[in-house]
Order: structure tokens, then sequence, then C-alpha cells
């Protein structure tokens, strides 16, 4: 038991295990939101309305995912029960109701519209199974006719027969409808399999924890250090495994359950959730996931044990990281990489991947060659489990017994010796920039929170789509992209000439109604002049509009002296819009924290290594280390400024026409009240510099906070409390007090560059608080100049020190 | 060359670490020797201004070293007692580090850096993560760092605490082997490190200086004072030690 109390009284692994739970938990909740709840949101067009070329379709505002949920529920508690025949047959009835009523846009409508949509296409699944079934019989049928596949005793032959024996099983089953969001959302959500990974990693760590502290002969000589010891950790290596699969699976079924409902639906056959729909085994929704978590904790055991063999077997603890990263990367690589077909396909499914990730062999039917006999990859490798655990357990006892402290060779030592020769050689040529960036990039890892920072950058989504929510508002966006630019006599002159046309088609109606009333003309040849009409009426609508717009600008570009210009404001409205407030927050959010990170350590570090006193004591270690420090805060605001930031740009510029960036910001509605006339490229590099600035600020603020703490820990938990606390608790949980602290803010800029006059002069005296905290903060980097106090006299600090 | 300090003192609330210090050190090696406490580190860490003093006066060559500030560490080598060290860096790149950091032209620090690495034996190792070195070992590579420079104040603060015998005398030798165009402050409560090479000794008592001379002056000083020695009939720095600072 002291094993195990000396594992959790580390308080990096508490924080560690504490930190992974709490962020499978948002992200899980996050992945549900984001996924719309697995609702399709889809509503029908409003239809009919013809475009310039024919193409567009109004759409109308979205839904709600969350109200479109509940209402997903009340409509499904409706029909459970009902045999499936019934219930189809009330939901399409439902269903062509509650379309004729959506003409409105009644929010009711809309979310019954999407609710019972949503159930039938569920039933789609359901009704078809059978048929489904049906098909695989008759597929073997088929393909045995087929000479290539017809030999009993090949691999082909074998695998077809075993196929469709494995689902004649399954003939008869009774599909029923429920909520199976929960169960759906537990079996696709593979981050929870890494963290489960990571967990355990962490705790194969804590045991180096001798080796790193210099201890490990003491223990290994020590009468309970070998065997107890080692079966000590292997039995806290299950009790992890059942511990992290209970919290982490239990936290996103339970999530789960919460967001969709459906734990009265347990009783179901389990192929009526359609992610399980090629499981091959007779079994209810429950009966699964009481198998399924026992499954889970076993091979959670079989991969920590893995990872503490790979671990121990090395005596050297870098190396040995080193190693099961390795190890852990090739066996990644054969896992995602290698074809089904491809004949070391056992590679593939015998995996520490496939046990890490073992939903897979549960939503996928897949046999596999073993010596020319189909075997399922789920049946390999459930059986192998139990065998597997006892023979790792004690390969890992043995190992941990008879690995000797003091080795021999230290071979990975001679290798790394020599590349360390080769990195020296490169390093000897920088100067203190280059080896504060090598500090932050190489040293503490700051490389890594780089790379992912570009991975997260890309997985940002910096535009939103504008609702459009008439066919005249539509129209009058499809003009204005036509009339884009300056605001002339001419452009005038354009709009009356097109408004003209419009005007004809609508005389030509007129005509062909006295037309048909004279017998002239049939019926569909006055309907389409009607429908010609109709058209050209939204189009003028549309047009008059756009026209009022270009007249108000004329007036308004007189009376503040800018230059009017027409501009296609949806590509700015959706990178930068009011509606774009979110994607706007999330970018500033990963923008902070990856700043954060890569600052946070920066003079931490110093003070962990025991170095600032002989830094200081140098002719460089103060104002000139101090300097290059902020230098190195500004390259890094720079690099996270140019990723998060580089790719909105280019998102806007993709859409946003190049000539649109010379003209006067005022033109563009967003920016009217904007206090003064700059061209939008003016207002675009305010906007960027601003929050580079806003960045840096923040970065300056994080070094301040780093050069208190004594450990690296301690800076990165400080800066990220400092840093996201405030701006999580405004932005996401809305409690307002937070607002003046909120870092996100200004780093969004948005508030300050969008807002009127007055707003932008209330917003001023946070930029400058902002501003004057970094400065200070930077000055108190400094090392504080102490003038020499005269003969006899206390200096100030003296008298502070004696007080 | 002249490092004087004049009324030194350093408090920290109430307790005294440093009490009207008055010293001239000109070149030549200083032993200082003390109890655990007696105020040694706090009065290296006031020569380097890591720590404000309270009271009095440092000079370099008649200028406060405040004053001079840059100019004063560029003619300082400093050995703080902790083992403060990048574990991530070899050994060379930490003295280049170091040697930049001391605004050493990159030419002449390689020359000075192989050397050094070369005379604490630490050049078969120079590509070895700090980490992994002995407490031996990364005391020399303090000490080879605190020599970069050709500093004419070398500050050394416990340079052999740790070490095995071995090592101690040979970084021993080497202090002495120094040239004596500089002031060498060394630091210890192990007599034997500095008797054989010390210039002067400085005794050092709950934060005053209780005794400074020429080690024969001082062993002959308490030998005409007390009759018993540690060893019967010959008297040495250890007497001296015991006479000034035991109780």
């Amino acid at each position: 038991m002291r094993e195990l109390g000396r594992i959790l009284s580390r308080r990096r692994l508490a924080l560690g295990l504490m930190a992974i739970l709490l962020l499978n938990g948002l992200l899980f909740a996050r992945e549900q939101r984001e996924k719309d709840y697995g609702l399709d949101l889809e509503l029908p067009s409003a239809g009919g309305i013809v475009s310039f070329d024919g193409s567009f379709t109004v759409t109308r505002e979205p839904v709600d995912a969350w109200a479109a949920r509940q209402r997903y529920s009340e409509w499904l508690d409706l029909v459970r029960g009902m045999p499936l025949a019934d219930a189809v047959a009330f939901l399409n009835d439902e269903k062509t109701m509650i379309s004729e009523r959506l003409t409105g846009d009644n929010e009711n409508d809309k979310l019954d519209f999407v609710a019972v949509n949503n159930i039938l296409s569920k039933t789609d699944y359901l009704t078809g199974y059978g048929d489904w079934l049906e098909n695989i019989q008759k597929n073997k049928e088929n393909l045995l006719t087929f000479s290539l596949f017809n030999d009993p005793n090949s691999f082909s032959g074998r695998n077809i027969l075993k196929t469709a024996d494995e689902f004649e099983k399954l003939r008869g089953v009774e599909l029923s409808i429920g909520a199976d969001g929960a169960v759906e959302a537990f079996m696709t959500f593979p981050l929870t399999d890494y963290f489960l990974a990571l967990m355990l990693l962490l705790i194969g760590l804590s045991f180096l924890e001798e080796r790193k502290a210099g201890l490990w002969s003491v223990v290994h000589a020590a009468p309970r250090g070998r065997l107890r010891l080692a079966a000590r950790r292997a039995a806290i290596l299950l009790g992890a495994s059942v511990a992290g699969v209970i919290l982490l699976y239990g936290t996103d079924l339970v999530l789960g359950f919460y967001i969709y409902g459906g734990a009265e639906d347990l009783g179901r056959a389990v192929q009526s959730v359609e992610t399980l729909g090629k499981l091959t085994m007779l079994t209810t929704v429950g009966g699964f996931l009481a198998r399924y978590f026992l499954l889970r904790i076993a091979s959670a055991f079989l991969v920590g044990l893995l990872l503490w063999l790979m671990l121990t077997a090395i005596n050297n603890v870098k190396y040995t990281i080193i190693v099961a990263a390795g190890v852990l990367a090739v066996e990644y690589s054969l896992y995602t990489f290698l074809p089904v077909q491809s004949a070391f396909n056992i590679l593939k499914y015998f995996n520490l991947f496939t046990y890490i990730s073992l939903s897979d062999i549960y939503t996928n039917y897949l046999n596999i060659d073993v010596f020319s006999y189909p075997l399922g990859i789920r049946s390999i490798s459930q059986l192998a489990l139990v065998p597997l655990c006892l023979l790792l357990t004690g390969v890992c006892l043995f190992v941990h017994c008879r690995k000797k402290p003091a080795a021999g060779r230290d071979l990975l030592g001679r290798v790394a010796y020599k590349l360390n020769g080769v990195t020296d050689r490169g390093l000897r040529h920088l100067r203190l920039f280059g080896m504060e960036l090598h500090k932050t990039l190489w040293i503490q890892k700051g490389a890594v929170i780089a790379a992912l920072l570009v991975y997260v950058a890309f997985g940002l989504s910096y535009t939103v789509s504008i609702p459009v929510a008439s066919a005249t508002e539509q129209m009058a966006k499809q003009y204005t992209a036509e009339f884009a630019g300056p605001i002339t006599d001419g452009a005038f002159a354009r709009m009356d000439a097109e408004q003209k046309e419009l005007d004809a088609a609508e005389t030509a109606y007129e005509d062909a109604r006295a037309a048909f009333d004279a017998g002239l003309i049939e019926y569909p040849e006055l309907d389409r002049y009607n429908r010609e009409a109709a058209s050209a009426q939204i189009k003028s609508e549309g047009l008059k509009k756009v026209r009022a717009r270009a007249e108000e600008l004329r007036d308004k570009g007189a009376a503040e002296g800018f230059a009017p210009w027409l501009i296609d404001e949806t590509p700015f409205e959706s990178v930068y819009g009011e509606q774009a407030e979110y994607a706007q927050r999330e970018a500033a959010l990963v923008a902070v924290l990856a700043l954060t990170l890569l600052l946070a350590g920066s003079m931490a570090y110093e003070r962990q290594s025991g170095v600032t006193y002989l830094l200081k004591s140098t002719a460089r270690g103060r104002g000139a280390l101090v300097l290059r420090k902020l230098l190195l805060a500004a390259v890094m605001t720079t690099v996270v400024w140019a990723v998060v930031y580089g790719l909105e740009v280019y998102t806007l510029l993709t859409k946003f026409t190049v000539p649109a960036f010379c003209a006067t910001a005022k033109n563009i509605s967003m920016l009217s009240e904007f206090p003064f006339n700059c061209s939008v490229a003016g207002w675009l590099a305010m906007l960027y510099a601003c929050r580079w600035l806003a960045l840096f600020c923040g970065g300056v603020i994080v070094l301040f906070i780093s050069n208190f703490a004594r450990r690296l820990e301690v800076a990165y938990i400080a800066s990220c409390g400092v840093m996201l606390l405030p701006s999580l608790l405004y932005a996401y949980v809305g409690i307002r007090v937070f607002r003046p602290l909120a870092i996100l803010l200004p780093v969004e800029a948005m508030p300050l560059l969008t807002a009127a006059n007055g707003a932008l002069f209330a917003v001023l005296p946070w930029v400058a608080a902002l501003i004057s905290l970094a400065a200070l903060a930077a000055l108190r980097l400094f090392a504080p100049r102490r003038r020499p106090p005269a003969p006899g006299k206390s200096s100030p600090e003296g008298r502070a020190a004696e007080l | 060359m002249k490092l004087e300090l004049i009324g030194l003192t350093k408090k920290y609330g109430n307790f005294t670490a440093l009490d009207h210090v008055n010293i001239t050190f000109t070149e030549g090696i200083y032993g200082i020797l003390g109890a655990n406490g007696a105020g040694k580190s706090t009065m290296m860490n006031l020569l380097t201004d890591n720590i404000p003093r309270t009271e009095g006066q440092i000079l370099f060559d008649g200028t406060d070293i405040l004053k001079l500030g840059r100019d004063f560490r560029r003619v300082l080598g400093y050995m703080p007692q902790q083992q403060g060290y990048y574990e991530h860096m070899t050994a060379q790149t930490f003295l280049y580090y170091m040697a930049d950091l001391k605004a050493i032209p990159k030419k002449r620090a390689k020359e000075e850096i192989d050397k050094l690495l070369e005379i604490t034996n630490l050049t078969d190792v120079r590509h070895k993560k700090l980490g992994g070195y002995s407490g031996g070992m990364k005391q020399r590579v303090l000490l080879a760092q605190a020599l970069l420079g050709d500093p004419k104040v070398v500050i050394l603060d416990e340079p052999t605490a740790g070490l095995d015998p071995k090592e101690r005398i040979r970084i021993r030798n080497f202090i002495a082997d120094l040239s004596r165009e500089r002031i060498i402050l060394l630091a210890t409560h192990i007599v034997s490190d500095i008797e054989s090479i010390s210039d002067e000794i400085l005794m050092m008592k709950r934060g005053r200086v209780v005794g400074l001379d020429r080690p024969d002056k001082l062993i002959e000083h308490v030998a005409q004072e007390v009759r018993e020695s540690v060893v019967p009939g010959h008297f040495s720095l250890e007497d001296v030690y015991l006479y000034y600072l035991g109780e």
C-alpha cells in the first residue's frame, strides 16, 4: 500500500490524472456540440426561386442544436414501443404535415421537422437491416459461383462461408427504435482511448521514479524491492486500469445518457444501434456495454503492462522514453497505414493500438487470413487478452527482478554522446538569443507545443455561414457582388439599366395576362411569364436595396469625406462579423494558450535549475539576458500570431476581392461608425497589429509570472490561471466581473476596432492598462538597479530588510 | 588592483548576517574560513550583487561595484555554493552559453573552453548532458565557467564541497596554479583546502571578521596563545580554526 501511497502523493501525477479526466469530459461534451448532437439540422429550402445562374436556394435560419436534441427525445418518446412499421407510417404522416406548415419561420415547426426527419433516418436503418442480412446470404451464393471463390479450402471460400454463417445467427433478431446517441457517442470518441493510454503511461513512468532519484540500487537491494514490489506494481496497474476505465468511459457514458437519454433503452438488441450493426453477437445493448467495460479493463491492463515492460527494459530513463516512443510510433504506423489487404495485416490487428482503440473491433467486421483460415479480428483480440495479460505480467515481474541497476555497456549512451557532439557543434555558433530559442523550443519542448498549435490552428473554423433570411436579401447580396466597386454615376447607370430589364419582365407578364384573357396564349405560357415576373419582382426588390445602400454610402461619403464603395460584405462578415464571435474567441483562446505554454517556463527554468545567481553575476546576465527573453517573447508572439491569424487572413483572401481592400473601411456596415477614415487594408493592419500587441503584452506578463515561480509546473499552472481562467470564466461561463481581466478581449480586438466613437474611448483604458501592466512587468524583469548607499547609511533595500 | 569592503552590513530582518565588515583584498588567494552560517556566502552574494546590501560599500579600484555594474561583472568569475546548472545541456554547450553571457568573443571562447575542459579533466565527457554528471564533475564544470574570460576577481564559494579527496586535491592544485595577478576569494569550511594555497586567511564568525593574516602568522599567534594543539607538538591551521571559531 505504501507504493500506492507514494504514487498517489506525487503532485505532478495527481494533477496530470485530474487534468486528463477533466479534459476528457470537456472534449467529449464539446464534440457532441460540434456534431450537432448527432442530428442532421438541415431544413428543406424555401424553394422555387430562380437565380441569375439558376442555382441558389434560400436557406433558412438554422435551428438550435440543443433544442432540436430535446425535441428529438420528445418525439422518440412518442414512438418508443410502437411496432416499427407503425412508427414509420406515423412519422411519415407527421413529416408531411410539418413540411406543409414549414412555409413560415415558426421555430417549433422547424424543431419538429428536424426531430422527425432524424428519427425517420434511424428507422431507415432499422427497417433495412433484415434485407441487409438477406443480402449477405445472397452474396454468399453469388460469390461461390465464381471459380475464384468457390474453393472451400482457400481463405476466400472459407471467409465467405464463415461470414454468412455468423450473420445467419442474427436472422430474426428484433430491432427496435430507441435513443442510441449515448452509445453511438461512447463508441466513436477515440480520444478517451488515448487518454486512458496516457493515464497508464503516467502510472508506468511513476514506477521509474527511484531510477530518476538515484535510488534504484537501494530499492533493488532491499528485501522487498524485487518480486514483492513488482507484484504490487502489477496490482497497482490493474487497479489503475479498472479505475481509469470506470472514470474515463463512465464519464463518457454518463454524459452521453445526460445529453441523449437512452438509459431505459439498454434492453434492446445490440444491433439496434447502427454503429454496432456489424456485431455478430446476440445480446442486448446493456449486455454489450457490460462486456465491453470488462474487455476494456483487460485491454487497458495489457496496454499498461506493455508500457511498463518497455519502460523497465532499459536502464536509462531518458533512453527508455525514447525507445518507448519509437515502439509506439511503429505500432501506430502499422495500425494506421498498413492496408487491410496486406499479407502482414496480422500486424495491423494484433497490435498495441487495437487494444487501445478497442471499439474499432466491435464496429467493424473483418476476418484475417491465418494459414488460409479466416479468423475474426474480434475473436483473436478477445481470446488473446487473458493469456497475453498473464504472460506479460510474468515477463514484467521477471524483468523487474532480473534487471540490474548497475548495467554493463551503455550502447544507447554512446550513440547519444555522438549525437550530442553533432548538436554541440551547431549550438556553439549560437548567440545568446539563439540559445534562449534553443532552451525554449528544445529543452522545454516548445517545439511540441508549436507543432500542436499548427495542428489545432488548421482545425479551427475561421468563418461562419451567414444565414440569409429571405429571397430578397439573397438577391441583394448577389447584386452587391455584381456591382461591387466604386460608387460612381456609371454604377448607378448600370443599376438603372438592370432595373429596366426587370421592369420589362413585369410588363411582359402584364401583356401576357392580357393576351391570355384574350385567348391568344395558353395557360402554360402565361405561367412561364408569371414565374419570370415573380422572379423579376424579387430581383427588383433586391436591386432596390442595393441602390438604396449605394445612395446612402454616396451621401455618407460626401458628408464624411471618403470615397463611397459598394462592397460584398459577406466574406468580411463571415470572418469578423458578430456571428463569427465564437470562432474569433476560439482562435484567440488557442493563441493565448499556445503563447502561455511556450513562455511560462522561460524564467522558471533558470530558477528551477538554480542558475539565477550565476547568470546575474555575468556581464550580460541581467539587462542583455532579459532583453533576449523579451525578444524571445516577441518572436514567439509573432509565430503564434502568424499561425493562428495567418490562416484567418488566408481564409479572408480566398473570398474577399483584392480591390475592396483599398476601399474606405466605413463602406462596410459593421465599420460604419469607425472614428476615422482608413482603408479596409489599413483597418485590417490595425486589427492584426492590436492582436499582436495584446498577445505580446500577455507574453510579457507570462514572463513576469514565470520569474516568480521556483518550479516549472508552478509557472505553467500560475500562468495558465492568470492568462486563461478570467477569460474562460467571462467568455464561456458568463461571469461578467472577470471581463476586465479577460485577455481574450484585447486579443480578439474586435470590440475595440468595431466600436462606435463612445465605445472606443470606453475600451481604450483597458488597452492602456494592459500595455502599462506589460511595461511594468518588463521593467520588473530587469534586475533593479541599485544605487550604492552612502558610507554609514542604510540603503532603501537595507532599511526594508531591517523592518 | 584593490577590492575594498567598507562597513559592509547585511541584515535579514533582525538577524545580522554580516556586521560592518572592513577588509581590503589585493592580488592573491584569500581563504575564507568559517562555520556554516558565519556569513561567507552572504559576503559572496554581496560581492556579486545578487542580494542588496543593508549598509556599507564595496569598492573595486576605488569605485563602487554598483556604479561599475556590468564593467565589474566583466572582470568577475563566480562559482556559487549551490550546484546550479542546466541538466539538459552538455558541458560544452553550457560553457559556450556562459562565455556568451560573459561577453567573450567566440574565437577566444573556443580556445578557453578547450583549455579549461582539459584542465578540469572533462574533455572526454564534454558532450555528455550535465544531468548525467557526478557531483564532482558538476563542480568542475562550475569551476571552469567561473574561470572563463580570465577574470580578475574570482569568487569561489565552497568549490570542493562534495568532492572526493582526489578531486579536491586536483582542484586545489589548479587554484594554486592560477596566476597571482588576480584576487581569488575561496570560501570554505574545510581547513585543508586552503592551508597550503592561501596567501591570507580570513576567519569569519557570526557575520564578523575575527582574524585576517598569513597562515604562518596566524599559526604562530595561536601557538603563543594556547598550549595544546590538535596534534601534540605541531600547530596547524586546524588549531587556528578551533581557536578563532570554536565555541
